[in-house]
């Protein structure tokens, strides 16, 4: 009994890296079709499979959560564990949604060609290093690293705010492309809030390790 | 063990105890009734002289006299079996004795004898009867309790025996299983021999000493083994990877962790997904455990690495996989420069082509003016001469790549090689305002005098074209060390550190904007680099942009 409890928690441990990494590729994929003009079609087509894929894995994963809960009536940290498993895979499964928005939203050109004037690029990059770093953080249990997680995402916010006062500056300048640069704040907003999913990862790893949540 | 020794132990006294009490009671019991018996027969002999001569009234006399010995029963029976006198009962109550096997015996023979068990078993009574001259049988008889009744009465002692004796036994078991245990548990297993025990034990520390032998020279063999694996797969640059059939990992190299950019080692049996979580590993190791071969190519941390995975079977199932990591970097940036060099061939080649076929067309329709002619001609003929240089410097470089040349190699001196194109570059240096200038010594290296020519032909070209007014190009041959080195020197433009590493590259320029206008077909340092490698010679540079660059070439 207690053998298979083990297996079964080391099989929801690989499934949330399996989650972790679709996320990533969700986001790099959304990223590269924002900012490569050639391979736009295929990476939107791409962000949506991994998209489906990801809601997919969040309905497995929370199956067996449930039947770890039912079923083993685990404690302590097993209990934490799943917990924040739960809590987890729901900030996964928006951060893949978020991705798929700013796949659908680069789809129109003019939003491309003017994603390269603002430092819209590295709000991505910044993004796709804290969902890394959050799902790292969880598979090598590393609690400095989900702190600093939690840290980083100021930077993120930060970045956001240029790319608003940017955004602005462009719109008076350029007030026919007015709708397009409305497309871009909510391509940065994404990218924000993927930045604050990943710091919520960020603190449930950190609640899984210590027992301790902070909101 | 101990209850064993114990229950063992237990039978075999109790048992003892039983055979011995039986045996006794047996040859005691015989003892006794052999004594009653010849008592019985010795009174019957003095009552019958008795009665033969004092007649019946002595029996009488007998029973009057209770102080005498009544044990014994005594009966007189009449030859017709009719009961005339018993001492213990009335004899007109007694039924006709006759057909009692003692009285027939003794009517018969004299004397007769005979055993009898009442019937409860409790009690064997012994008659004895003897025929007395008048014909009349005398019986004396005595009951005493029978064998069985002994050995009932014997029962609860022996019982107490028993309880007695398990008790001890016990104790005895108890302590003796400790003395025969004791010693086995504190034997030195790793120095068998040189425990001291009891004899018995001597052939199993015999075999405990062999075996001891064995194992440690079979871990030995193994721990070699083990080494030599450990130091293959630790110097492998490719990273090694082998998995069990839920992806953790067993063992891996170094290298693997590398190449998948884990910065330490983990913990034992930690999942593949935590080295390494992208899609494509994922995609390979599941198709690797489902039994297919698989190969793919990912990117980590700006790295190429082809990752293969082989399942590993035993029996038909599948047991884990084994993952091998290459680093295809290299082979990656080459066929891209492949590809860049492909893409630049046609579009340097189709560049003067174009403006060669423009220039034809506008005159072939007769748009140009007569005076223009001349003109026209021209800009053909330099667009003509400018694709021959470019396929011939093609031509030599491919030479060079394929180490194909024709020419020998002979003792060349390399100062007079330089002599030589320095005074024929002479003019196009003063065109652009650059003093060219040669010193040193004279060295000689082994090589061919055109491919070295070339070499210093391209640099001075180069230091000449990318240099500012009144800059100056110095040319030196000379000794360092033992090393002949051949520097070109100039205070031009300078090439730009991240540019330093490909400038040797085919095509490659640093101001692509501006190719056109310096000219030159952008293969010259290429040529120099074939041409260094070619005579097996290294190339140095030093370059600070905006203050010159200094190239050598040192054998």
């Amino acid at each position: 009994m207690r053998i298979r409890f083990e297996q079964q928690l080391e099989q929801l441990n690989i499934e949330l890296i399996k989650m972790g990494a679709l996320c990533e590729s969700a986001i790099n994929k959304a990223n590269e079709a924002l900012l490569n003009v050639d391979k736009n079609e295929e990476c939107v087509a791409e962000v949506m499979g991994i998209e489906d894929e990801i809601n997919q894995k969040e309905r497995d994963i929370e199956a067996l959560c449930m039947k770890l809960l039912l079923q083993q009536q685990p404690v302590a940290r097993d209990l934490r564990q799943i917990s924040s498993a739960l809590k987890m895979i729901s900030d996964m499964e928006r951060i893949g949604d978020q991705a798929a928005d700013i796949a659908e939203i680069s789809k129109y050109v003019q939003v491309r060609q003017n994603a390269s004037k603002i430092h819209i690029g590295d709000m991505a990059k910044a993004t796709t290093k804290m969902v890394t770093e959050s799902i790292d953080s969880y598979v090598n249990r590393d609690l400095k690293m989900a702190q600093e997680v939690v840290r980083y995402d100021d930077v993120v916010d930060d970045l956001f705010q240029e790319v608003k006062s940017e955004l602005i500056e462009l719109v008076v300048k350029d007030s026919q492309n007015g709708e397009f640069y409305f497309d871009l704040i909510m391509v940065a907003k994404y990218f924000e809030r993927i930045g604050d999913h990943a710091e919520n990862i960020a603190q449930w790893v950190e609640f899984s390790i210590t027992g301790k949540h902070e909101f | 063990m101990r209850k064993k020794i114990f229950g063992n132990m237990c039978v075999i006294s109790i048992l003892a105890i039983l055979v011995t009490s039986i045996f006794v009671v047996g040859v005691f019991y015989g003892d006794f009734v052999e004594k009653m018996k010849s008592e019985v027969e010795t009174e019957a002999g003095y009552i019958k002289t008795a009665v033969e001569q004092m007649g019946e009234e002595y029996l009488d006399e007998i029973l009057s006299q209770p102080e005498v010995n009544r044990r014994n029963r005594i009966t007189l029976v009449n030859s017709d079996g009719t009961v005339i006198f018993d001492s213990y009962y009335n004899p007109q109550s007694l039924e006709n004795h006759r057909k009692r096997p003692e009285i027939q015996a003794a009517l018969t023979e004299g004397t007769g004898r005979c055993s009898r068990v009442s019937d409860t078993l409790q009690q064997e009574t012994y008659y004895y009867a003897l025929k007395l001259d008048n014909g009349m049988v005398l019986r004396v008889a005595n009951t005493s309790s029978s064998v069985y009744a002994s050995l009932l009465r014997v029962i609860p002692l022996v019982l107490l025996i028993c309880v007695i004796v398990s008790a001890i036994t016990m104790l005895i078991a108890t302590r003796q299983t400790k003395k025969i245990v004791q010693p086995i548990n504190e034997l030195n297993l790793k120095k068998p021999e040189e425990n001291d025990t009891y004899d018995e034990l001597a052939p199993l520390l015999g075999r405990l000493e062999k075996q001891n032998k064995t194992i440690k020279l079979q871990i030995e063999e193994l721990k070699v083994k083990q080494r030599e694996f450990t130091a293959l797969t630790e110097n492998m640059s490719e990273g090694f990877l082998v998995i069990d059939q839920d992806g953790n990992v067993l063992s891996y190299n170094s290298s693997a962790l590398e190449l998948l950019g884990m910065k330490q080692a983990i913990g034992e049996k930690q999942n593949i997904l935590t080295f390494n979580r992208s899609v494509g590993l994922q995609n390979v190791v599941d198709e690797a455990l489902k039994g297919n071969p698989s190969e793919q190519e990912i990117q980590v941390e700006g790295k190429y690495c082809q990752i293969m995975a082989n399942p590993v079977t035993s029996k038909k199932q599948i047991k884990g996989a084994v993952i091998v990591i290459m680093d295809v970097t290299e082979k990656q940036q080459r066929e891209q420069m492949r590809r860049e060099f492909s893409a630049n061939v046609s579009h340097e080649l189709k560049t003067p082509l174009t403006s060669i076929s423009g220039y034809a067309e506008i005159m072939k329709n007769g748009l140009v003016k007569q005076e223009d002619i001349p003109r026209f001609a021209e800009n053909i003929y330099k667009e003509t001469a400018r694709l021959i240089t470019m396929v011939g410097d093609i031509i030599k470089l491919s030479q060079l790549d394929e180490n194909q040349v024709a020419l020998q190699k002979e003792e060349v001196d390399l100062y007079s090689v330089a002599k030589e194109v320095v005074e024929r570059l002479q003019a196009t240096a003063s065109g652009h305002k650059v003093t060219l200038s040669l010193l040193g010594e004279s060295r000689t290296v082994n090589g061919v005098r055109q491919i070295l020519d070339e070499m210093i032909y391209n640099l001075c070209i180069n230091g000449i074209i990318y240099n500012r007014e009144g800059g100056y190009v110095q040319v030196r041959v000379e000794n360092r060390e033992g090393h002949t080195i051949l520097a070109v020197k100039d205070n031009g433009i300078g090439i730009p550190q991240s540019d330093q590493q490909r400038v040797f590259e085919r095509f490659y320029r640093v101001d692509k904007s501006h190719s056109k206008q310096v000219g030159g077909t952008g293969l010259g340092l290429s040529i120099v680099k074939h041409g260094a490698m070619f005579h097996r010679a290294g190339i140095e540079m030093d370059s600070i942009p905006g203050s010159g660059t200094e190239i050598r070439i040192v054998w």
